[in-house]
């Protein structure tokens, strides 16, 4: 059974990840990350109050968080740039299976952000 | 030592004068949330006078900074979306994405409430005899109440709650008191807004506060949502005093498979219609009907899907299903699908005897899927109100239309179809106040009126959207002549 099964399981493991990320890069002295991993936080909350349509929750099959098992121990540029990578592939499992537009936009803005982050050496 | 809910009359948390406490359980974990008082004639007496005399400085504070008030509101219920949420799932037991479904919607009727100086407006005609002009106004009409059922706690109240006061009207709220918690939390949020006293008043409990509301000779109109049994107790007993009234009861609601239908996605949707809040809403799921070849089809996708569904206690975000109510409401569920096998149907998937680990006392139905369900059977006809969908067998569309019409309650209905024609028919053809295609929950936006017929709706003027605004206003004609 996939882990991430609701709409809510989604956008909660993605605010959570944010959250995560922010606080790796809070701790490497990098600023311009964390406010923006915090940033991508504070849209996914919204996505998540704002975009729950009770007559559309559907179950989500297929998309499991063990399949995005993040080191934020590495804080090397190459450790970064996987984690990074892992976040962007993450967004693109993920946006496909929400059938809430505007949501599923938020979560392919983040993916794209974590895209560019990943190839910037 | 739980503690006990108070009332908020006239800007301030009092004590009930009740001798009666009702608990209040979390569903799921068995945990004693409360106690809420069974509030008195007198209580709702203390409420009543406080509306009354708010009213007069609440009616002239111009309808601008009545929706003003709400623009505040909206933005409290905001910066506390996950705390309502989460005691909605706490006090009721469903799922908390279906807690912040229902905070949602309870915003859009928030937003509704705002555009009262729009929707307020009136219109007028120059020179309907020489020099003579007529101008319709709507003023507010007065005290109003609302009664409203335990499934949505947080949302119907601010069906009606918002643009009530939003048209200077003043208002007493009674909840559920299965589900008092969020009532509460909704008024400590209003207590914020610094509202003139007595316009907003919330008395908490059962039969006797409900009575004294539709009994008082100082209330205008009564807002009711339950069953239809007790909503024409309602229904009747505020026309017999003298008051408007809107009575949402009970429903069965159908929804047609046609053959052409992509089964697999319909089957998604209809999960959700069905077995979401536990079944335990007025627009549920309640049977599918599944036109010819559509039949077996659609009861092997059911069956696949149903057993697949997670179920477990709402705070964890991996539950896709919730608890029922209550055990006695769990008894009754189990009592109604070990009648409809004893009646020849075939229980497919029984969510009877179900347990989720770590709450074994919890309040659990499984999912449950009934199929060979035979007209005028009690899985048929009756409202189970739980997580319980039949399966029927139509032979073609017009068939399934018979079978929907034939149901003594008219609150929706859905067809899943690639068809334009049979969608069209079924719109034109169907009984029911909301129709929903290719959507299992046909559930009307704030903007919209809430429909329902026959025995799901006693009234006139629904809730929600324009209806509401004429519910809570009076209209008045001016003809006017200067010389």
């Amino acid at each position: 059974m996939s882990s991430l099964n609701t709409f809510g399981a989604v956008l909660s493991y993605a605010i959570g990840l944010e959250a995560r990320l922010r606080d790796y890069y809070v701790s490497g002295g990098q600023t311009d990350r964390a406010q923006a991993a915090d940033k991508r936080r504070k849209k996914l909350e919204r996505a998540r109050r704002e975009n729950v349509v009770e007559i559309t929750l559907e179950p989500i099959e297929g998309l499991d968080e063990a399949d995005y098992a993040f080191d934020l121990d590495d804080r090397s540029e190459s450790g970064q740039a996987a984690a990074e990578a892992l976040a962007a592939r993450f967004y693109q499992d993920a946006a496909p299976k929400i059938n809430v537009r505007a949501a599923q936009r938020a979560l392919e803005q983040c993916g794209r952000e974590h895209a560019r982050l990943a190839d910037r050496k | 030592m739980s503690r006990t809910i108070k009332n908020y009359v006239n800007g301030e948390w009092l004590e009930s004068e009740a001798s009666e406490f009702i608990p209040v359980h979390n569903p799921a974990t068995c945990e004693l949330l409360a106690t809420c008082p069974d509030s008195t004639a007198g209580d709702v007496a203390r409420a009543v006078q406080a509306a009354k005399d708010g009213f007069e400085e609440w009616r002239s504070t111009p309808v601008l900074n009545r929706a003003q008030y709400m623009h505040h509101f909206k933005v409290l219920v905001e910066d506390n979306f996950e705390e309502i949420s989460q005691i909605v799932v706490k006090e009721h037991g469903k799922t908390l994405d279906e807690a912040r479904g229902e905070v949602r919607r309870g915003i859009e009727s928030i937003d509704f409430a705002m555009s009262a100086p729009v929707l307020m407006r009136s219109d007028g005609l120059e020179d309907i005899s020489s020099g003579i002009d007529e101008t319709t106004v709507r003023q507010p009409a007065g005290v109003f109440a609302a009664i409203t059922p335990f499934n949505f706690p947080f949302m119907v109240p601010l069906w009606f709650l918002p643009t009530a006061i939003a048209c200077g009207n003043t208002f007493i709220l009674k909840p559920s008191p299965q589900t008092p918690l969020s009532a509460e939390l909704l008024f400590e949020l209003l207590d914020e807004l610094d509202l003139p006293e007595g316009v907003v008043n919330l008395v908490h409990g059962g039969v006797p506060a409900a009575t004294a509301l539709m009994e008082h000779p100082d209330v205008t109109g009564v807002s009711f949502v339950g069953s239809s049994p007790v909503a024409r107790i309602i229904y009747e007993t505020c026309t017999r005093n003298g008051k408007r009234v809107q009575a949402q009861g009970g429903a069965k609601n159908y929804i047609a498979v046609m053959p052409n239908a992509n089964i697999e996605a319909s089957v998604r949707n209809i999960l959700g219609a069905a077995y979401g809040c536990a079944g335990q809403r007025c627009l549920a799921a309640a049977v599918a009907v599944g036109v010819g070849d559509a039949y077996d089809q659609l009861k092997d996708e059911l069956a696949k899907q149903t057993l697949n569904l997670k179920v477990g206690y709402g705070l964890d975000e991996t539950t896709q299903m919730g608890t029922v109510i209550s055990g006695a409401a769990k008894e009754r569920i189990e009592a109604m699908i070990a009648q409809s096998a004893a009646e020849g149907a075939e229980v497919v998937v029984d969510g009877r005897g179900f347990s989720v680990d770590g709450y074994e006392n919890g309040s659990w139905v499984g999912p449950t899927l009934i199929a060979n369900v035979q007209p005028q059977t009690s899985m048929a006809t009756e409202e189970v109100f739980g997580p319980v969908l039949a399966l029927m067998k139509a032979d073609d569309f017009e068939d399934a239309v018979e079978m929907i019409n034939d149901s003594r309650y008219g609150n929706a209905a859905s067809i899943f179809t690639d068809s334009g024609k049979h969608a069209r028919e079924f719109k034109y053809s169907v009984n029911a106040g909301n129709i929903g295609v290719n959507i299992g929950v046909a559930a009307p936006s704030a903007s919209f009126p809430f429909g329902g017929q026959k025995d799901s709706f006693f009234g006139d003027l629904h809730g929600q959207g324009m209806d509401s605004i004429e519910f809570y206003t009076e209209r008045k004609i001016v003809i006017e002549r200067w010389v």
